[in-house]
């Protein structure tokens, strides 16, 4: 999947998690940047995008995504590269 | 041998390449160095299949070569059937360096070779006895009321009879390897299960304790209760989560959870069900006992459908010891339904233990009040468990306070079907609970089921989408014709009973008209389900129906109406000028009496037997008959 495709697939994720269908991703975004996408929803986003992608993300990518001011490409590289 | 291939398999023990590359190996590599290779894949993440097939290769490298492994001779006990398991056994204790020569007794006689000392089990000594367990092998097992003393007699008089079998195995058993037990993955109690002595999870608790602490030095205990748990702990527990977000388990598990808490917190708010109602057809039996008959049904042991019918029955049977009431609710002819719990040694459920008994024609919502009135409960107090899928989008949109599971097609998941619903919940039970079909039973008595119908039945059927193929008798057709001529009691008007000879001939006869009707629906293909063989009467110029039946599954359907309509088509192209009908009474086929009146027929004639005859004139031509079924000629 290119990383275009990828995006949308999160930004629809994020839609569908946060109830909010006017949000629009980008991959230089992090996550704090987007209204909503708080601690609690972190843990929802990703729960949602393994099972959009049908992937498991390690321990530490899940930590990485986490880190203050992480953008989301980092988000786009694991789950285009994740099997 | 290429080292990569072998890092490979290591890493992924289920690639689809390993068995090619193991067979090549074996046959043309050093038996030693592949026999080391192969020791090194073996693990427990091998799939089935392909364990079984190494387990075979590892005995073809014996033959070719001496691999210097240890020898050793087990014998191995069960109540099942163990050359599976031997196998890979003998497999990975072969990954070990172990070459195992596995005694395994005949099917179902392994406690006879123990105590007998004549037996081949004696006659030559093993180093290790395996005694592997089902939940089966528990041979006493709590009622629901058991209290704490009358849990200590029977777990005393078990560990007495398991410790006895040890004892037999000495000294020719060697070290005896005993498995532990696992309780059934369903909990008929709720969460009293674990805690009532009577509820079955307590029991295995119990049970295991007790055999660790009778288990004397030369009796190991092998823990295959922790062994089975662990499989849905793993499901249950994902780290990730609770290292990331503190997560108490897997998010998968979350509904589950919360669910199950949910259902602990509402059940001490009264809401909860108190009544389990049972369809027949292939849900407590596999088959139709209209079509099939007492001995066509499945229900019992020896057979793998009817043991699936049978354990849903003892199921149903927990539930009702711990005073959830069972009722009926099926179409049927009352005295069919009621002989087969009379009659059937198959069945485990008997009519005292049923608190209501509705079987009748009429549609189930309508039976569904009748029986919550009768036993003076709420609709909402109801689950009711059917197999046909029809029946319970009906009882959804008719009766929504009815609680109404999914079920899978196969009945060997009914249980686990009704089971996670957890809709028996309940904080305690009681004298009264344990009572209650008795007390039901003698208030139902003096009731007599009230008939009233208010049902949209016509939305319903229209809702199903029922579109029936209607054709003559064909070759593809011949099989299921002769079958449902044989078979069919209650909706046959003349019981006749044709051969595949018989329908030949008259196939090949101008004056018989022959019909078969298929019937599916939205929700699937009920198959070829009514048969006519008619016959024309040109002196008379009639079409005389000889033969008319229907399969039980689809009565009320229409598809009795959409029958005459074409009949009277049929004969009206042949310009007759009259249809005529005949019933001939049976023990069985009551039902269809006064299927002739009902679809505007006259009467003729009425002899002593109660045989009648009916006649519907066709000039001027009949008010064609209102049905909710697109008829489709074939």
């Amino acid at each position: 999947m290119d990383r275009q495709a990828a995006l949308e697939e999160i930004q629809d994720v994020v839609r569908d998690v946060l109830g909010d269908d006017d949000i629009v991703l980008t991959e230089a975004m992090a996550a704090e940047e987007v209204d909503g996408w708080d601690s609690m929803a972190h843990v929802n986003i990703i729960i949602a995008i393994e099972k959009r992608f049908g992937i498991q993300l390690k321990a530490t990518d899940l930590a990485q995504l986490r880190v203050e001011g992480a953008k989301l490409s980092a988000l786009v590289d694991l789950v285009t590269t994740a099997g | 041998m290429d080292q990569g291939d072998v890092e490979r398999f290591i890493a992924d023990p289920r690639d689809p390449g390993l068995l090619k590359w193991a067979r090549t190996q074996v046959k043309e590599g050093d038996p030693k160095a592949v026999a080391a290779a192969l020791k090194r894949i073996v693990s427990p993440d091998l799939d089935y299949t392909a364990a079984n097939s190494l387990a075979r290769l590892f005995d073809q490298l014996r033959a070719k070569a001496d691999l210097g492994e240890r020898k050793t001779r087990i014998a191995f006990f069960a109540s099942y059937t163990a050359y599976p398991i031997v196998g890979l056994l003998k497999l990975y204790l072969a990954a070990g360096g172990v070459s195992a020569d596995v005694y395994l007794p005949d099917y179902g006689t392994w406690r006879q070779e123990l105590m007998d000392p004549g037996s081949d089990f004696h006659a030559e000594p093993a180093q290790f006895t395996i005694v592997s367990t089902l939940w089966n092998d528990v041979a006493r097992l709590p009622s629901v009321a058991d209290d704490h003393a009358a849990s200590d007699a029977l777990i005393e008089a078990e560990i007495a009879e398991w410790a006895g079998y040890w004892q037999a195995s000495q000294p020719d058993g060697g070290q005896l390897i005993q498995d532990n037990f696992i309780a059934p993955p369903r909990r008929p109690l709720g969460n009293l299960d674990g805690r009532l002595f009577g509820g079955m999870t307590r029991h295995a608790n119990r049970l295991n304790e007790a055999l660790q602490d009778a288990a004397p030095s030369f009796v190991t205990i092998h823990d295959v209760a922790s062994l089975a748990a662990e499989q849905g702990r793993r499901r249950w527990c994902d780290p990730r989560f609770f290292y990331e977000a503190k997560l108490p388990c897997a998010p998968e598990m979350i509904p589950v959870y919360a669910y199950s808490l949910a259902q602990t917190v509402l059940a001490q708010l009264g809401v909860t069900h108190k009544c389990l109602v049972l369809d027949l057809d292939n849900t407590l039996w596999g088959g139709v006992i209209g079509d099939d008959g007492l001995n066509g049904i499945a229900i019992g042991q020896g057979d793998a459908r009817a043991e699936a019918h049978l354990a849903f029955q003892h199921y149903a049977l927990r539930l009702k010891a711990r005073g959830i009431l069972l009722a009926v609710c099926s179409k049927n002819t009352d005295a069919i339904a009621r002989e087969v719990f009379e009659k059937h040694e198959g069945m485990a459920i008997r009519l005292p233990d049923i608190a209501c008994f509705v079987t009748n024609w009429d549609d189930k919502a309508t039976n569904l009040r009748r029986i919550a009135t009768e036993l003076n409960i709420g609709l909402n107090s109801l689950v009711f468990v059917d197999d046909n899928p029809a029946e319970r989008s009906i009882i959804r949109q008719l009766v929504p306070e009815v609680a109404v599971p999914e079920l899978p097609e196969d009945a060997a998941g009914y249980i686990e079907a009704v089971d996670r619903m957890r809709y028996f919940e309940t904080p305690s039970i009681n004298n009264e609970d344990l009572q209650r079909t008795s007390m039901m039973q003698a208030e139902a008595a003096r009731k007599a089921v009230v008939s009233s119908s208010g049902a949209d039945l016509d939305g319903f059927l229209r809702s199903l989408d029922l579109v029936a193929t209607v054709g003559p008798i064909t070759a593809d057709t011949l099989d299921r014709t002769v079958q449902l001529i044989g078979r069919s009691n209650q909706f046959n008007v003349t019981t006749r009973r044709y051969s595949s000879a018989d329908l030949l001939t008259k196939l090949g006869d101008p004056k018989w008209i022959t019909l078969t009707v298929s019937l599916r629906d939205r929700f699937g293909d009920n198959g070829l389900i009514s048969v006519i063989l008619a016959h024309v009467d040109e002196s008379e110029s009639t079409l005389a129906i000889d033969t008319w039946l229907m399969s039980c599954r689809v009565l009320k359907r229409g598809v009795e109406d959409a029958v005459l309509n074409h009949l009277v088509t049929l004969a009206q192209a042949r310009g007759l000028t009259a249809l005529r009908g005949e019933y001939i009474p049976t023990e069985k086929n009551d039902l269809v009496r006064a299927l002739f009146a009902s679809l505007g027929f006259a009467q003729e004639s009425c002899d002593a037997d109660g045989r009648t005859t009916w006649c519907l004139a066709l000039d001027p031509a009949p008010e064609p008959r209102r049905h909710m079924i697109e008829v489709v000629e074939k």
